[in-house]
């Protein structure tokens, strides 16, 4: 219920939003200089731009409500095929980026809190630092520029980390990686002074064991919740990573409809997203429920 | 530590796997009869007959024949899919004798009633055509007289007519095959009748096409009768600071829109050829607007035009691929600069100018003013195609010589739209690209769609209409056009900047390439690959 409703405010926003900001989509739709007025009145009143905006709202909506997006200005074909086309791609770097995000986010976070007191841990930090600040339109071009000088080396290599899919999602695993280390390292210098810690160290058990089994079970579940709330940050960073890697995807589609002007996609992607937001809120929270026995026990 | 050499062991082994496979995998045949070519943008849709987007006719005009095709160097129509052509005295009636023995890729018969049904096809009011049917202009009727000749009908004269049906917009499509799949997905399965067969495409992602091996009917514009070339992939490179990386990487063989700074660096690589291509149609320009004080004085205008170092400007944002543009419009066949009237750079000349049309810095705030009103100048620049780069350096020239300027830039067609309604603007850009000049007639006409000048004059208005009419006389047409820039240029009525330069760079393993007219467009069957 309240992931429709934020879902409804998203997608009511976007639709105002870009009718004000962006003006009359079919003066973009002709703007190539040979229509006449006539003609471009036209057209406005055959595909329903003529009506009060308010009136267009409520058509948007009622559609909306019955799962019909409406159809592209350009094409006239149905947004939600025109979405599904492009989801598989978005799905599918999102997921690999978020499966890196972990795996680099995990590196980090327990090297950074082992060696907290040595270069390595230093480095470990600064490099999720470096994650967090970087953007991903930054470390995304200065990839491919490395890519390209290892690739005079090794010219095989451009089979397994072609621009297709693992270089951008490592591109984008690295730029949500920093807050899950710094959760992840926060969580286990923390249990590292708890009084158990302690404990376990008197029955000999050594510090990696200590660390990597005792300490980093409790650091666990902030960390999920955080990667599940990444999730929906990297559905953001995708618009980037697809422009720079030249990848198909929800995110270039929501750029270039907004361009050109076709608010049906632009209106569908955004709906879309917005319910994959909360539903990635919803899986946090379920995620956190699982993992730590703790909230079982008081709920 | 038996354990850890053991771990070592394992992922040296697995490693050395991965890498084995990979080397295996490298080695095999390379496949030299394909070829990649990047496309600069992504459109919303790639029909040609309902859609409007300059990117689409790079793969689809070799999809697709026409009636008639423009020669690119001559600027003369030659056949196509029509043998020959008369146009009645009155410019009302066009007679097409259609060749015979040509079949679409689907192996439907191409004649009199396919004409029909494409012409059809776009005019329907249901499909919304975005470009095509207007090209048409005032289309009536066509005729089939019998099945290889058809009439076309006007309600006046038209003379871009043959223009327009040399462009893909226009290009002759399967009725079979558009009636199969209908207005929405007809473009996912495109069937013409060109030297290149419609694969696949698959939006934001590639189109692919393969050779037609029964094409037997090249336009005397196409050098080879069929094409070498067995597949060519198209792929979209919307992101203009990664296209050179997409080059150097091999993963592209052909790319448009390279930025003049890395086409200045790969036209001096060993492995690249460089191809400054002249996209003809409008320059860069800024229109004044002649309906608001101080631009609706004609001496202000030209102060203004003097003021810019337009050279500085060019070469500085687009390199030495470019030079100034002094008209609204060029073509091979439409040389429509008039030297006499050229409003070189001179800013000694434009503050002289403005002081005798009375803007003088009465207070000496280093800002002009008239009648205590000051000099103040609002500029509206769209955000695409360096624009905003160039807007920049035009507004430096305007303060140098003491007036106020206000740079507001449009962050898409709608919003620039949308400042031209309001009108409180004193210049602002806008382009088309286009091959005829007819297209000068929504920009200068009194009652065009883009009289963004607001500038109105009975005399330019029957000029233009004329000139639009002239249908059997080119050399004629070509005067009046001459006619009409020079007395644009007298009022001084807009700020061209540079006519556009499509810089493309192809690896030297690619020959032949050439373009079409329409300048965008490559001659796809003339390509090959050499070993």
């Amino acid at each position: 219920m309240e992931g429709l409703l934020t879902a409804w405010a998203a997608v009511s926003l976007t639709f105002f939003a870009l009718r004000v900001v962006d003006g009359d989509p079919v003066a973009s739709l002709l703007s190539q200089g040979l229509a006449s007025p006539e003609q471009v009145e036209s057209l406005r009143r055959s595909l329903g731009l003529d009506a009060p905006l308010l009136i267009q709202y409520l058509r948007f909506l009622r559609g909306f409500l019955r799962g019909d997006l409406g159809i592209s200005l350009y094409t006239s074909r149905p947004v939600s095929i025109v979405i599904a086309e492009q989801l598989p791609a978005t799905i599918a770097l999102a997921l690999t980026g978020l499966s890196l995000a972990i795996f680099f986010g995990l590196c980090l976070g327990v090297t950074a809190a082992w060696k907290e007191h040595s270069a390595a841990g230093r480095l470990a930090a600064r490099v999720a630092g470096l994650a967090t600040a970087l953007p991903v339109a930054f470390t995304g071009v200065i990839s491919l520029l490395v890519y390209r000088y290892i690739l005079q080396f090794f010219p095989s290599i451009s089979i397994i980390a072609s621009r297709h899919l693992l270089l951008p999602a490592t591109v984008l695993g690295f730029s949500s990686a920093g807050a899950i280390a710094r959760v992840v390292q926060a969580g286990l210098v923390e249990s590292m002074r708890s009084p158990y810690m302690l404990a376990a160290r008197a029955r000999g058990i050594g510090r990696g064991v200590r660390l990597l089994w005792h300490a980093l079970r409790p650091a666990l579940p902030p960390a999920t919740s955080l990667s599940a709330l990444e999730a929906a940050y990297l559905f953001a960073g995708t618009v980037v990573t697809e422009t720079v890697f030249s990848r198909p995807g929800l995110g270039r589609l929501l750029v270039n409809s907004i361009l050109q002007g076709d608010y049906p996609i632009a209106q569908g992607v955004v709906a879309l997203a917005a319910l994959f937001y909360t539903a990635s809120h919803i899986i946090a929270d379920i995620l956190a429920f699982l993992i730590d026995p703790r909230l079982r026990r008081t709920s | 530590m038996k354990s850890r050499l053991q771990y070592l062991t394992l992922i040296t082994l697995v490693f050395s796997l991965i890498f084995l496979s990979i080397a295996a995998c490298s080695t095999g045949p390379e496949e030299t009869s394909t070829l990649v070519y990047g496309l600069t943008l992504a459109p919303s849709g790639i029909d040609p007959h309902l859609n409007a987007s300059s990117e689409l006719g790079i793969p689809l005009r070799s999809v697709y024949d026409t009636l008639v095709f423009l020669n690119p160097d001559t600027g003369k129509f030659v056949p196509g899919l029509a043998d020959n052509w008369t146009i009645s005295p009155d410019g009302l009636t066009y007679i097409f004798t259609l060749r015979r023995n040509v079949i679409f890729h689907d192996g439907t018969p191409f004649n009199a009633q396919a004409v029909l049904a494409n012409l059809d096809r776009i005019c329907d009011p249901n499909n919304h055509s975005q470009k095509a049917v207007f090209m048409l202009g005032p289309l009536e009727e066509v005729e089939i007289i019998d099945d290889y000749t058809v009439a076309i009908h006007l309600s006046e004269p038209y003379a871009p007519l043959l223009d327009s049906l040399s462009d893909v917009y226009l290009g002759m499509a399967s009725p079979t095959a558009f009636e199969t799949w209908g207005p929405a997905e007809y473009q996912f399965h495109q069937v013409g009748t060109g030297p290149y067969r419609f694969v696949e495409y698959i939006p934001i992602d590639h189109l692919t096409v393969d050779r037609n091996p029964d094409y037997a009917w090249a336009p005397s514009i196409y050098h080879q009768p069929q094409a070498d070339i067995e597949n060519i992939i198209f792929r979209f490179y919307e992101d203009s600071s990664t296209r050179a990386l997409a080059l150097e990487s091999g993963e592209i063989d052909i790319l448009g829109e390279v930025p003049p700074h890395d086409a200045a660096r790969l036209s001096v690589d060993a492995d690249f050829t460089l191809y400054p291509i002249s996209i003809p149609g409008q320059p860069m320009q800024f229109f004044f607007n002649t309906q608001l004080s101080p631009t609706d004085d004609v001496i202000v205008r030209r102060a203004l035009i003097h003021a810019v170092d337009r050279s500085y400007a060019v070469n500085t944002v687009f390199g030495v691929y470019s030079v100034v543009a002094h008209s609204p419009f060029s073509a091979s066949a439409f040389n429509l600069e008039s030297q006499d009237l050229i409003l070189d750079y001179d800013p000694t000349k434009a503050e002289a100018l403005l002081e005798a049309a009375g803007w003088t810095d009465e207070d000496g705030d280093g800002i002009r003013s008239k009648n205590n009103i000051p000099l103040e100048l609002r500029i509206v620049s769209p955000t695409w195609g360096s624009n905003p780069e160039v807007t920049q350096l035009i507004r430096a020239d305007w303060e140098t010589i003491g007036a106020r300027v206000i740079l507001e830039i449009a962050p898409g067609f709608g919003p620039l739209k949308e400042a031209q309604t309001q009108g409180e603007y004193h210049a602002i850009g806008i382009n088309f690209f286009g091959t005829d000049p007819d297209l000068l007639r929504s920009f200068f006409s009194s009652n065009g769609l883009y009289n963004w000048t607001g500038f109105t004059d009975p005399e330019q208005d029957q000029l233009l209409l004329q000139a639009a009419q002239t249908s059997l006389d080119p050399e004629e047409r070509l005067r009046l056009y001459q006619q009409f820039v020079s007395d644009v240029q007298e009022e001084a009525l807009l700020l061209p900047i540079r006519f556009y330069v499509n810089l493309v760079v192809a690896s030297k393993r690619v020959e032949g390439l050439h373009f079409s007219a329409q300048g965008w467009y490559p001659i796809l069957i003339d390509l090959r690959i050499t070993h």
